[in-house]
């Protein structure tokens, strides 16, 4: 192509994720859990750590989780995502399995806020179909 | 574009098992077996066979009871000497045994899907930028320039044997949109790499290791626009002389002219990510590093035909009909509506005989029948063969590795004349 060449690219065009086409990126990358030895509020989340976590641990390696103490609070669970934003889910007097469920909630959470979604699909690909156009087609005599 | 280098051209850069072996001088000689091919694998050498000074490696011994431990069984001939404690916050970067126990670098390992025997150090190497340690040992400037190499091998062969009649411009294009500094950036980001605010060895491994551009100081020389050597950069210069993105400000030749300079976040992001390419080709090979490029990269979304921007389509159309034997295109009106009011809508289609090339619709008959020879240029440029093996498929066919078993046959593809010079 010659420098005269009328062929010119945009300047700068980005693509974008489709997550789990390719590959798949969990979105909720680290998990915290705060607790109290003393309180009364706090007796689920405590059970849970000692008995769910480690398993929930080894089958989410890809989820960073930091368990420390936070005497005299309310139970939290901190839930960090890959866009930066973060979620804070407050467990007291919930039973283990209670707890269990928020995690499970924070786990699959994309840390987006939650939108009302109206149309059945949401796609950045172009639809096979095409828009309908009234100049193509069979003519339709009336 | 770049020049394709010899793909096994790197295990010189694959990190010693333990960091704080004694070294023998004759080392570096021993090192480069492989002929130097060009000017800037010569100079990568030079890079990584510099890298060690014992004496200069003794001092950093991190002041951690199992680092000495190691220490004494290695060196057991040594004469007794004791290590001076420095401690971490002296060291430029974290000390790569710290590796092994931080929780960030394991769960990214999880998260990248990568392999339990991918080693936790050298993914911790790969997120240090040289402006945060300088030592070529340990920093990623090696490995980010062997992964970029990989990468825009791996994408140029995908775009070209993929869409053999693409322009030059849009090729560069597409590997800005693909590889380029923006793009990997922002993959950086989706990996759910964090920044650390300040380098050192104190910091977790798992951060990215880099030194900070405050707010409002101006960028390093390195990285700033220069003015190029002559205006009228033509795309002969591009291809044989500039980056894989043809642009006219080539930047730094190697990450390492970077070191101790303050860069922005984006800088030490893309460098991490060229670094983790280059890694999982040297500890992976070459059918691992291939999938987790098509995962990772080829799996986004990026619409070729939204990177043409055609100055003279109907010109384009008809000398490139003239070149390909067919008939002159006419332009012809399909149908309009509303040819008098105050929104009118034609629909033009461009014919070459009796074969439509393309269709437009716009409102007025000039617009329309731009569209159409647009419509019908990018129909041709983006013709995609059904068929294809890429190059790098039948690597290791040669020395019948299980990977070359499973290798398809080579079939040529599509070779093009080129695209049309009016």
């Amino acid at each position: 192509m010659s420098s005269r060449s009328r062929t010119v690219a945009r300047s700068t065009r980005s693509n974008t994720l489709q997550n789990g086409v390719g590959a798949f990126i969990l979105q909720c990358k680290r998990l915290e859990f705060h607790y109290c030895d003393w309180a009364g509020s706090s007796r689920g989340m405590n059970a849970f750590i000692k008995s769910y976590l480690p398993r929930f641990a080894k089958n989410h390696p890809q989820i960073e989780i930091v368990v420390s103490p936070k005497p005299r609070q309310h139970p939290v669970i901190v839930g960090h995502f890959i866009n930066g934003k973060q979620r804070e889910v407050c467990v007291k007097n919930m039973k283990p399995e209670g707890v269990r469920e928020q995690v499970e909630l924070l786990r699959d959470a994309s840390g987006e806020k939650l939108k009302r979604t109206t149309k059945p699909v949401t796609s950045i690909n172009e639809s096979v179909r095409g828009i309908w156009s009234p100049f193509h087609g069979a003519k339709v005599q009336i | 574009m770049k020049r394709i280098r010899i793909s096994r051209c790197g295990t010189q850069l694959l990190a010693p098992s333990a960091p704080r072996r004694p070294f023998c001088p004759c080392t570096a000689s021993l090192q480069q077996t492989c002929t130097p091919h060009n000017h800037r694998i010569q100079r990568r050498l030079q890079t990584t066979a510099a890298a060690f000074n014992a004496a200069d490696t003794e001092e950093l011994l991190p002041p951690t009871e199992t680092v000495q431990s190691i220490e004494q069984q290695q060196q057991p001939q040594k004469q007794p000497r004791r290590p001076r404690k420095l401690s971490l916050e002296s060291l430029p970067s974290p000390h790569p045994l710290r590796a092994r126990e931080s929780v960030k670098l394991a769960a990214l390992r999880s998260r990248l899907s990568l392999p339990q025997h991918f080693p936790l150090p050298t993914l911790a190497r790969t997120l240090v930028h040289p402006s945060a340690d300088p030592d070529p040992a340990f920093n990623n400037a090696s490995l980010a320039m062997l992964g970029s190499n990989i990468l825009s091998y791996y994408l140029s062969e995908h775009l070209i044997c993929n869409y053999p009649r693409l322009p030059m411009a849009i090729i560069f294009a597409a590997h800005d949109a693909y590889i380029g500094p923006k793009a990997l950036a922002t993959i950086a980001g989706e990996w759910g790499i964090e920044a650390a605010a300040e380098p050192g060895g104190e910091v977790d491994p798992g951060l990215l290791q880099f030194r900070r551009l405050n707010a409002g100081d101006p960028l390093p020389a390195e990285l700033r626009r220069r003015t190029p050597h002559n205006w009228n950069v033509t795309t002969t210069h591009r291809i044989l002389r500039s980056d894989e993105f043809g642009s006219a400000y080539s930047g730094p030749s190697s990450p390492q002219q970077l070191a101790r300079k303050p860069i922005p976040v984006e800088e030490a992001a893309q460098s991490f990510v060229r670094a983790l390419v280059g890694s999982l080709h040297l500890h992976l090979g070459r059918p691992t590093t291939k999938r987790f490029f098509r995962d990772h990269f080829l799996s986004r979304h990026l619409d070729l035909s939204t990177l043409f921007d055609f100055r003279t389509p109907t010109r384009d159309l008809s000398r490139l009909c003239a070149r390909e034997g067919f008939e002159p295109p006419v332009a012809r009106l399909i149908s309009e509506t509303g040819r008098a009011s105050r929104h009118p809508v034609f629909v033009v289609g461009v014919y070459s005989g009796r074969d439509k090339l393309g269709e437009g619709a716009g409102s007025s008959l000039d617009e329309a029948r731009f569209r159409a020879a647009a419509a019908a240029l990018k129909s041709w440029c983006l013709y995609k063969p059904l068929d294809v093996t890429v190059p790098s498929e039948m690597e290791g066919v040669e020395e019948g590795d299980a990977a070359g078993a499973a290798a398809r046959r080579w079939r040529p593809n599509m070779v093009d004349c080129g695209e049309v010079v009016v």
